[in-house]
């Protein structure tokens, strides 16, 4: 856009202020609709506000929980919302009306997590040691017995053969048509996420201790990457699930994943000046985007020699970066309650 | 950011029935305008609009193997990590724990994890005691005596239920196995809310946040009494030298059933001689506060046959079998206080053959009785210590008493450093920093406290002297 003439860069990117709205708290959660027409963002004072993403204009504020949000998972192929928070309800929202069309409680006070499985039939729903199944119109399909200790993390394998469940001291993994325990993998501390590569091959936990751990389910092998700065609450895969961004402190990193995995091969780095605050690849390409602290945006194309691709600097730090379905905007919320989002071109 | 510093974090414990929700839902009544959020684990009656109240069960997480030093509380994790997430900060957190709680975990939960040290600071443990059952509960319940170690501020509650005396005789109780914490009473947890809140009772930063007097309910001395004497060189035997003379305070006895206070060899004895102008109780205790620092100060090595001078030196007595025969020369008559590290030791100053009775004695040790499993070693010292050897020191302490240590708190002069090392820990955490610079007229004392159980007091004295720099 404003051409950087001495020493264009062939592969400098440019981020660019395509909206922003202020929300009334931090924003904790957002997520994008399956064509990429709507931007949903909770406050943690409660509302889901529904923006209209090409233009940024507010079309319905959700009354989500009045106690406070905790969550929202926006339906992968529908105009449908799931939120929970503090209240302990699961609400379903039909977001073109702006109505609520379903509320399921789950006995396990906060709601912590909600996230759909990819074809979009069932969401996984977990409030402290809870765990339940859902349909789409807001029916529980099924309750699992109370895992040992608060979930921490939820992730359905892409497949949809299993959901992943942490907890502290394991994971583990649930048949999703039979609710039976497909495997059970120990771990001695406390997990922060959990994510599945592409291919269903690899789950891996993000770690207090401060590490990333990965598990091979089909081979029953696993693999324990530390020497982090700090406690790993930040993993994303790429589109090919080769590639796992990372955070953890002040340098995030990327593990090549392919064939035998990231033991003994060396990470391609992230580096912020202040610790990490979130990492997201993009669905259909190849950069991945970081937030630090200090209110840094990041983009990078890991593999090559130049990785950092571009550099914004936000008044506050970002407490969520989601990406649009087609990669063509960055949404960006903040923990002073601003959503941006961003355009971005090479 | 925009909200920097840490919110205050205030931690109330005691046992069922002992006020805690009254005291809450006092603090709540009263703070209007403060916006806090109080996580409460068990079902209370708190009945404030406008604050946050969140229920939440206790769940513990076991680090390394199960150690309970190392455990922490899942459920705060869960829900302070939510309460970080606002857009304007919070005043301050309150935690009720239940009756049964261990504080341990509760405190540990803040010094794990980099973000809740970010986020959040322990500003105090407030134990509310019900003084009229907690005696009870001493033996019943372990709990109780964890609740009151772990304490920064102990409220005897309900006091309106007991005599005077009965507070009086509690009040010294709890003291002596929290010497460190400040302790109120109270009748239905009235207490002025500055004297529970934003108190900076945790972390020390605050100046002379340890008062030298925490010393008192327990001593490295175990006996003294009090002898006149004339002006000459007598002689000072101990043992059963003489069999025919009968131990002269004999009739303090001393229960020592497994709590072993011979910490040195059979063959060494501690004491200190003082002149003293009378008796009378303040001079008895100038003198004896005097004679608390020469306890933990070097000791002169005296062999059999040799003469001590009377002063605020710690003298050892190399003892055979427990036998011995010293000089002590006094240059002026009057009396002198002779205080006795072990008061086992039968002590005799005969004067022209007649053994002197002491004109006043006292057991210090049956001040705190040894049965008493929690208790408090403190030690003053000045001068300045040496970083590495400190280190060194607290870490294996820690390590290996981390469990019997609740908590250890401090305020430490390094050598090399304009700056006061504030120092405080919960079993096996800890976390030092340096804060303001002593001051101009200030003595550059260290003060260090340690609260637990089983403490061996003469231990940690020495193993701190060792860190001293040369």
């Amino acid at each position: 856009m404003h051409g950087l003439t001495d020493r264009a860069l062939d592969d400098t990117m440019q981020l660019t202020k395509h909206w922003a709205v202020a929300l009334d708290d931090y924003v904790i959660d957002m997520g994008w609709s399956a064509d990429g027409t709507t931007l949903a963002a909770a406050s943690a004072a409660g509302p889901v506000t529904v923006f209209d993403a090409a233009e940024g204009q507010v079309r319905h504020e959700l009354p989500a929980d009045e106690e406070g949000t905790n969550v929202l998972a926006f339906h992968p192929t529908q105009n449908l919302i799931a939120s929970g928070g503090q209240d302990g309800a699961v609400k379903f929202w039909d977001v073109t009306a702006g109505q609520q069309t379903a509320s399921a409680e789950l006995g396990g006070g906060w709601i912590d997590h909600l996230i759909w499985s990819a074809d979009g039939s069932k969401l996984a729903a977990a409030a402290g040691r809870k765990l339940a199944l859902f349909n789409p119109d807001g029916s529980q399909l099924h309750a699992f017995p109370p895992a040992p200790k608060t979930i921490s993390a939820l992730a359905w394998q892409p497949a949809g053969g299993c959901l992943a469940v942490a907890y502290f001291g394991g994971v583990i993994m649930w048949d999703a048509d039979d609710f039976v325990v497909q495997n059970e993998f120990a771990y001695a501390n406390g997990i922060h996420t959990l994510a599945w590569s592409s291919d269903n091959r690899w789950l891996v936990s993000g770690n207090q201790d401060p590490s990333v751990h990965l598990w091979l389910p089909e081979k029953q092998d696993e693999f324990h990457m530390s020497g982090y700065e700090s406690k790993v609450k930040h993993i994303s895969f790429d589109r090919t699930g080769r590639w796992l961004a990372t955070s953890g402190g002040r340098e995030g990193c990327v593990w090549d994943c392919e064939g035998t995995g990231p033991e003994g091969r060396e990470p391609a780095m992230l580096p912020h000046d202040a610790p990490m605050c979130a990492v997201a690849y993009q669905n259909q390409h190849s950069l991945v985007a970081t937030a630090a602290q200090d209110g840094t945006v990041r983009l990078w194309s890991p593999e090559r020699q130049q990785a950092l691709r571009a550099n914004v600097k936000l008044p506050h730090p970002a407490t969520k970066l989601a990406w649009a379905p087609d990669d063509s905007f960055l949404a960006i919320g903040n923990e002073q309650g601003v959503v941006y989002v961003l355009k971005v071109e090479s | 950011m925009a909200n920097d510093s840490p919110i205050p974090v205030t931690i109330l414990t005691g046992f069922l029935g002992a006020g805690k929700t009254t005291l809450l839902n006092h603090i709540l009544t009263d703070q209007h305008g403060k916006k806090l959020a109080v996580i409460e684990n068990e079902f209370g009656e708190v009945s404030v609009d406008n604050q946050l109240v969140i229920q939440s069960d206790e769940e513990l997480f076991e680090m390394n193997n199960g150690c309970i030093c190392c455990s922490v509380r899942g459920d705060l994790i869960r829900v302070l990590g939510r309460l970080m997430k606002r857009k304007n900060r919070l005043d301050g957190v309150i935690i009720e724990t239940t009756g049964l709680a261990d504080p341990g975990p509760v405190a540990q939960t803040f010094f794990t994890d980099d973000e809740m040290k970010a986020h959040y600071r322990i500003d105090a443990i407030v134990t509310v005691v019900d003084a009229k059952h907690v005696v009870q509960h001493f033996d019943d319940a372990p709990e109780v005596r964890k609740q009151i170690a772990f304490a920064d501020v102990m409220i005897l509650n309900k006091s309106d239920l007991v005599s005077s005396e009965e507070l009086d005789a509690l009040e010294a109780k709890v003291g002596s196995m929290n010497a460190a914490a400040r302790v109120q009473r109270a009748t239905n947890c009235d207490v002025p809310l500055d004297t529970v809140l934003n108190i900076g009772g945790f972390d020390l930063s605050r100046a002379n946040e340890l008062d030298p007097k925490f010393l008192q309910p327990s001593y490295p001395f175990e006996w003294a009494g009090a002898y006149p004497l004339p002006t000459g060189t007598h002689e000072l035997v101990i043992g059963h030298v003489d069999d025919e003379h009968e131990h002269d305070h004999a009739g303090c006895d001393h229960d020592h059933d497994g709590h072993h206070h011979h910490h040195h060899a059979e063959n060494e004895l501690d004491v200190v001689v003082m002149p003293i102008l009378s008796t009378d109780q303040d001079i008895v205790d100038a003198a004896r506060d005097i004679a608390v620092v020469s306890f933990s100060d070097w000791e002169n090595r005296v062999a059999e046959g040799e003469t001590i001078t009377p002063g605020p030196t710690l003298q050892r007595l190399l003892l055979d079998e427990g036998n011995g025969r010293y000089k002590l020369e006094v240059t002026a008559p009057g009396i002198y206080l002779v205080f006795e590290g072990c008061g086992d030791h039968p002590l005799h100053l005969p004067v022209n053959g007649e053994n002197v009775k002491p004109v006043w004695q006292q057991d210090y040790e049956h001040t705190h009785s040894h049965d008493e499993e929690v208790s408090s070693v403190g030690i003053t010292h000045p001068g300045e210590l040496d970083p590495q050897r400190l280190n060194d020191w607290i870490s294996r302490l820690l390590q290996t008493k981390g469990n019997d240590i609740y908590r250890s708190k401090g305020v430490l002069s390094v050598k090399g450093t304009p700056k006061r090392l504030v120092f405080q820990g919960v079993h096996m955490l800890f976390d030092a920093k340096f804060d303001r610079e002593w001051g101009e007229k200030e003595d550059r004392t260290n003060t260090l406290v340690f609260i637990g159980k089983d403490l061996d007091r003469t231990a940690f004295t020495e193993g701190f002297k060792a860190c001293l720099a040369d």
